[in-house]
């Protein structure tokens, strides 16, 4: 276990502010960048290292949550839908952990980001949601007024089977990897499901916290979360995630995409050569 | 419309979950920096616990907001996912027992 110091809890608070930052901006709660940050960068052993990160997701989706609520850009009957999936893959996940060779499910992690990575670029110059206000939103659509073109976005969510077994997945990962699972969610509510980039990134923050949960109590039960340094990542993200959050309205969608495709890139290169 | 309402009220809870949470951690932090021990250690846990504790208070008021609604498509929904936090925190509990 590392000893907690004075200049490693300034290390990981400032970590935390970069992650915090960017994951608010997409959505992803930051756990892709810190996992890999204490794991591969301050030699953490993945328990340890997937714990604090652990910790910082909830704390990110509450508080980005908190605000977005209050914005009405959650799609909540979406969210507590998925809930179920989510919730319910991260229960497995936690158990199958004890299981299976975490090399074979990193690898396969990697994959999947890169074939998501491959999806969002093709798709950069792409409206998922076409802006039709005679679309009836059925009883899971929704509407939102878009910040960019003042105009109101009514969507329909399309292929529900396929957003539950996203969000099954993405709740698998989080207990094994450490992560919020928004990197998985994301990118299928918007390319495939019909929801708008920012309904998306927003259901999928609401969520997050409860699939992050069942991961971290594990974790803490354990003793394998180091409450210091947890603290210090976890002030450093709810930091950047505030500062970012001011700044997200004015990111134009394009930027976002593509900022996000390049970090699924880079984690799923890390998935691969990271050293077992 | 209730969907507003529900909106609020998960925006108070989140709020007050983030808000007590960081300032345990915080002062916690600060405490075990300069060498105060014990009381550090017990501020540090307690933000951890309401930090933890903040998604599942929330899944219980929107239980609650669905019951008065009178929505039980939702209401089984949501308790659904309740049931699968606590099936966690016992798979939790008995992957510690055999370890």
């Amino acid at each position: 276990m590392p000893v907690v110091t004075t200049a490693l809890a300034l290390i990981i608070f400032v970590a935390g502010v970069i992650a915090g930052a960017m994951g608010s901006l997409l959505g992803l709660a930051g756990g892709v960048f810190l996992v890999p940050f204490l794991n591969l960068g301050l030699n953490f052993s993945f328990p340890v290292a997937a714990a604090i990160s652990l910790t910082t997701v909830i704390a990110t989706s509450s508080s980005v949550s908190a605000v977005r609520s209050r914005e009405h850009v959650i799609n909540l009957r979406l969210g507590m839908l998925l809930e179920v999936a989510t919730a319910g893959g991260s229960l497995l996940g936690g158990i199958t952990a004890q299981l299976i060779e975490p090399a074979h499910l990193q690898k396969l992690f990697g994959l999947t980001m890169a074939a998501i990575a491959a999806t969002m670029m093709t798709r950069l110059n792409r409206r998922n949601v076409i802006l039709d206000p005679s679309v009836d939103p059925g009883s899971l659509g929704g509407r939102y007024v878009e910040q960019e073109s003042g105009g109101e976005v009514r969507y329909r969510v399309k292929r529900l089977p396929l957003a539950m077994i996203a969000s099954f997945v993405a709740g698998n990962v989080s207990s094994l990897l450490g992560i919020g699972g928004g990197v998985i969610k994301v990118p299928v509510l918007n390319a495939w499901c019909g929801v708008p980039l920012r309904v998306a990134a927003a259901t999928s923050a609401f969520m997050i916290g409860v699939t992050a949960t069942p991961g971290a109590i594990i974790y803490y039960g354990r003793g394998q979360l180091i409450p210091a340094l947890a603290a210090a990542a976890v002030l450093g993200v709810q930091l950047g995630s505030w500062r970012a959050l001011q700044l997200a309205p004015k990111v134009p969608a394009k930027w976002l995409k593509l900022l996000m495709a390049i970090v699924l890139g880079i984690v799923a290169i890390l998935m691969f050569v990271r050293p077992r | 419309m209730s969907t507003k309402h529900l909106e609020r009220v998960i925006s108070i809870v989140l709020r007050t979950g983030v808000v007590t949470s960081s300032v345990c951690l915080g002062v916690g932090l600060a405490l075990s920096l300069i060498g105060a021990g014990q009381s550090s250690q017990l501020l540090l846990n307690v933000g951890v616990i309401v930090l933890l504790a903040t998604p599942v208070v929330r899944v219980f008021v929107s239980i609650a907001e669905y019951i008065s609604e009178r929505d039980w498509g939702f209401v089984m929904l949501t308790a659904v996912v309740l049931v699968e936090l606590a099936a966690s925190a016992v798979a939790a509990l008995m992957f510690n027992r055999k370890l």
